[in-house]
């Protein structure tokens, strides 16, 4: 038992508390209040004192006596008010920001170096939050499921399927309560000036119950909606909250009026609460639609129509409660063999079933889908290590500048250490100034942060215009940067606070700064971490330099066709008047007209522009009874390949007359012709579809052209007339004429901006109906298709940059700390007769050391850790020894200018002024 | 701070400012030690320092409260008075202090 009577209750204790912290932020006024306290006390003393005789100085001395030391009374009053830990903890940020301000110089370097670092981690780290982390802001997110479709023959998952799949797997409830497809696209929806495009998404019935977030107005899309032409009063629409307010000004009327798209009417029936945006976290559709509804808004496509052939749809499912991820795919299993007769012409079926193994599978889909996720995963990936790199190697330079700063102040920390200071206190107090750097860094970081992720996710987005990246710091980025934040400064902190501290105090304050005598075990630290800076520093650089090398090559592959002076406009023909003959005449005529324009040397027409992601493949057979092909496909005009300069191998191009009447021709390129014709020539052959109803005769192989991307080997690829696509052939009744839409190819010899208004204005002229012509360089369309790898060797070659000009920083700053401690014992040096460049060598050689091993380290640990960026690389192999070599010697060449200077700094002491400066 | 002893002396004290205050009424910090003073006679030594963080202590446990006033003297000071919970307190604190003087008292007696 404690003889303390006065236990509180825990009443006691909460005020005894709140009464503390309440005289924290009251301070001055309750200091204030203590001494007019024990003057008071003082005065009554004296005067009692005097009242018995004392003369006034008698009095007074009594008067102190007996009420002990005041100052004593004052600091253990003080303790007990207050929250003694806060107030230190407060006082040290104070000092610790008194010492900022003295070394502006090194706190500007710290603060921006850690700015960067951690603001780039911030900004690369909200980008991976918002495409890979962040889960859907729906009811139960955990509980979603994305079905694919795994097949032995195919390179991975595929996430597409069709609408019979969709129709067999939504009947089943045994592991889903609920199952759906979406798909956005674009809509045209009729306003009061004109049409225009909004975001949109065709959903199945059960996607707004598998979402399960309640409506905002009305109702939400229900499979009763999802059937042909929209139920008894036709379509029906869901719509976003955004929208509402924009287009229906948030008028609670919206529910039951009309919205015409693609020129149909469809009914809205419910407006969805904000912050709902589906299932595709990178879209936003303002208008939900039901599925059924697709060949009305998608004309003149029809994905409905191709039924089992076309895979375009992405499955959401709720698992129900209490049913595993496991269990759910043990029944998909289970049921794969009736999901596919269900869905599939049962010879196909059985087909996929026994010799590809088709089965579908279910993953979480807590995040909702996105195709950009499987793009950009490997890339956000490496540029998160990359910053990660800059980030360690930021921490590590203060931490090395901090140390030379530390060792600076040995003589002050000993001092206090031997007036009483306890070790934990000045490590506190040391911790907190690197802590007051990481958070003003952080600060700097995070202000920038939104900025940059923004510019990246425009830089990763640049191939879909239509998608968006919610890079807003939500919870989880700040956690993430706070994190950071926190462990940086330890990093940064912890080593010189516990090396500083360490020191042997009393051999400190006697032998002053001209001590030497610990100098190989107390400065193997500093080295150890400059030389691991070095080290990180070389595999940034060669990270960067192993990324521009890939990019370079990228750039400078052969793509089969010149792409400099080569722009294509883009021709919207659905909806103008011609069709057929008609509108094969007009393309005929308006590229006569392109071509008379200035600057013109070639025009012809194409679907598929290389490298822009739009293909389309069919099989062939080179004998009717021979196994089929896969070609890539293009129909182009006459003149495309003089326009693109693709070189004409044998045989004629296309004329203007090849019509179908006169025999379905084709156009081969090289690796078709091998493909089909080996050892032999083409032109003159024929191939056949793989149903073989159409034979084509070989006219003419061409040389290959890289349509899919840089990186992919030319596709085997066939070319078609155009002036053989004009009419789709139907098996009963006559060919009905189309509207075609193509592409114009250009070859400009002069600028080209002059010659986009002349195109737009001849467009106008030929086609009043059709959409003013977008105009696209062949060269952006290239920059774009390799986005991905831009940003990565930009960034790459930032971060190296900044790599190499933090660790000058460093080698300069430790140096020079070093050197100006070493004064006295230069000058005694100098004074003793040593020659101005042994001084030179003398101070250089201590960061030669560093560099050289810590360029070694870095090298190997370059060639283990350069495997990782191995499969993105483009012919660039990773020990490429001429970006080493080039690495290393920037690496160097940096470490020796930066430690450079201080020697020659120091050769310049004058001796007598440094040993009176002791 | 803190150590077994001045826990000891602390607990007394606080008990004796409390009793004070009891038998004098509101009454300032020099008041309070020259009564403890006087009541103990010369069988305590007390530094008239220490009164002031007990007084804190209580205060902040809510047992008395202070407010500036005139003294007798005509010199501003501080005066404490109990506060109903202090009066509660002093009953028990008295009751534990007596219960531990028999305690010590028992082992203290001279014994055969």
């Amino acid at each position: 038992m404690r003889p303390n009577m006065t236990r509180p209750g825990i009443s006691d204790t909460l005020r005894t508390i709140s009464n503390r912290i309440a005289a924290f932020f009251h301070r001055n006024r309750l200091d204030r209040d203590l001494d007019a306290e024990l003057r008071s006390h003082i005065a009554h003393a004296i005067d009692e004192n005097m009242a018995h005789g004392m003369s006034r100085s008698e009095a007074r001395i009594a008067a102190l006596r007996s009420f002990g030391g005041v100052t004593q009374t004052r600091e253990t009053y003080r303790i007990r008010r207050g929250l003694p830990l806060f107030d230190q903890i407060a006082r040290d940020f104070r000092y610790g920001w008194r010492q900022l301000v003295r070394a502006p110089g090194f706190a500007l370097t710290a603060i921006l170096t850690l700015a960067l670092g951690l603001g780039a981690n911030t900004a690369v780290f909200s980008l991976i939050n918002a495409l890979l982390l962040r889960p859907l802001p729906v009811p139960h997110a955990a509980e979603l499921a994305i079905i694919q479709v795994e097949e032995s023959n195919s390179d991975g998952p595929s996430y597409s399927l069709n609408e019979p799949e969709l129709r067999a797997l939504e009947k089943r409830h045994d592991a889903f309560s609920s199952t759906s497809a979406f798909f956005s696209t674009k809509f045209q929806l009729h306003g009061t000036s004109g049409s225009l495009q909004v975001p949109g998404q065709l959903v199945s019935g059960e996607y707004f119950a598998t979402m399960q977030v309640a409506p905002l107005l009305g109702r939400y899309l229900a499979p009763a909606d999802d059937v042909e032409n929209g139920g008894p009063a036709g379509y029906a629409a869901v719509i976003s909250e955004n929208f509402w307010r924009t287009w229906f000004n948030s008028s609670p009327n919206a529910v039951g009026s009309k919205l015409i798209v693609a020129n149909a009417p469809f009914t809205v029936v419910g407006v969805m609460p904000r912050g709902f945006f589906g299932a595709d976290p990178t879209r936003h559709p303002s208008i939900f639609v039901p599925l059924s509804s697709e060949p009305v808004v998608d004309a003149p496509f029809n994905m409905i129509a191709s039924g089992w052939s076309g895979n375009w749809l992405n499955l959401i499912a709720r698992r129900k409660p209490f049913i595993s991820l496991a269990q759910a795919n043990a029944a998909l299993q289970a049921e794969t063999s009736a999901i596919l007769l269900d869905s599939h012409p049962n010879a196909f079926a059985l087909d996929d079933i026994r010799t590809n193994h088709l089965h579908f599978v279910a993953e979480s889909g807590a995040k909702g889908f996105t195709y950009l996720r499987a793009d950009f995963r490997k890339p956000l990936m490496v540029v998160f290590s990359l910053c990660g790199g800059v980030l360690l190697l930021a921490c590590l330079n203060l931490a090395s500048l901090l140390l030379a700063r530390a060792a600076a102040r040995e003589r002050e920390l000993a001092t206090r250490l031997a007036i009483g200071a306890t070790r934990l206190r000045l490590i506190r107090q040391l911790l907190i100034e690197s802590l007051l750097i990481a958070l003003l860094g952080t600060a700097a970081g995070l202000a920038v942060s939104p900025l940059v992720s923004n510019a990246l996710a425009v830089l990763l987005l640049s191939r879909n215009p239509d998608a968006a990246l919610d890079t807003s710091l939500d919870a989880r980025v700040f956690v993430f940067a706070a994190l950071i934040a926190v462990l940086s400064s330890i990093l940064i902190g912890l080593l010189p606070a516990l090396r500083a501290t360490s020191g042997n105090l009393n051999e400190q304050i006697k032998s002053g700064s001209q001590a030497r005598s610990r100098r190989d075990s107390r400065r193997l630290l500093p080295r150890l971490v400059m030389g691991t800076q070095v080290a990180l520093a070389l595999m940034l650089v060669t990270g960067a330099g192993l990324l521009a090398a890939s990019l370079t090559r990228l750039y400078r592959t052969n793509l089969g066709f010149d792409p400099k002076g080569l722009v294509h406009l883009q021709l919207d023909m659905d909806k103008q008047p011609l069709a057929g003959d008609a509108l094969l005449r007009w393309y005929q005529q308006f590229g006569e007209a392109l071509s008379h324009q200035p600057g013109v040397q070639g025009v012809s027409f194409e679907w598929g522009v290389p490298l822009s992601g739009s293909g389309m493949t069919t099989y062939y057979r080179n004998q009717p009874k021979n196994h089929e092909q896969l070609l890539y496909g293009n129909d182009v005009a006459p003149g495309y390949f003089a326009a693109m300069r693709v070189p004409m191998l044998g045989g004629r191009d296309f004329r203007w007359d090849d019509t179908s009447a006169a025999g379905r021709k084709v156009i081969l390129n090289q690796a078709a012709a091998n493909l089909f014709f080996p050892g032999r020539s083409a032109v003159g052959q024929s191939i056949y579809t793989y149903d073989n109803k159409i034979t084509l005769q070989v006219i003419a192989v061409v040389g290959n052209v890289h349509y899919r991307s840089i990186q992919a080997e030319p596709p085997p690829t066939a070319y078609y007339p155009i002036s053989q696509t004009f009419y789709a052939t139907s098996d009963n009744g006559p060919p009905e004429p189309l509207k075609k839409s193509y592409f114009a190819v250009i070859r400009l010899a002069g600028p080209p901006a002059a010659f986009a208004a002349t195109a737009r204005n001849l467009a106008a002229r030929m086609a009043p109906e059709i959409p003013a012509p977008a105009m696209t360089s062949m060269t952006a369309q290239i920059d774009e298709s390799i986005s991905s790898e831009r940003m990565m060797a930009m960034l790459a070659a930032f971060f190296g940059l900044c790599a190499l000009l933090v660790t000058a920083i460093g080698l300069y700053g430790t140096l020079a700390y070093a050197t100006s401690r070493r004064t006295s014992e230069i000058g005694i040096r100098i004074a003793l007769g040593a020659q101005r460049t042994h001084v030179v060598r003398l101070v250089f050689r201590e960061n030669a050391w560093v560099a050289v091993t810590g360029c070694l380290a870095g090298l190997i640990a370059t060639l283990f850790a350069s495997r990782a960026l191995a499969s993105i690389l483009y012919s660039t192999s990773t020990h490429d020894p001429l970006i080493l070599f080039a690495s290393v010697a920037s690496l160097m060449a940096v470490a020796s200018a930066a430690s450079l200077m201080p020697a020659i700094r120091a050769a310049r002491i004058e001796p007598m002024e440094a040993l009176r400066a002791e | 701070m803190g150590d077994s002893k001045s826990d000891v002396l602390q607990g007394t004290l606080d008990l004796m400012v409390l009793k004070t205050l009891e038998a004098m009424g509101p009454l300032h910090g020099y008041g309070i030690a020259r009564r403890i003073e006087q009541v103990s006679g010369d069988t305590l030594t007390l530094n008239q320092g220490t009164i002031y963080p007990a007084l804190l202590r209580l205060e902040q446990r809510g047992w008395v409260k202070a407010e500036w006033g005139m003294s007798e003297s005509n010199r501003r000071a501080k005066y404490y008075s109990l506060t109903r919970p202090g009066r509660k307190q002093i009953e028990s604190e008295t009751e534990n202090w007596e219960r531990i003087a028999a305690t010590m008292a028992r082992f203290l007696a001279p014994s055969n």
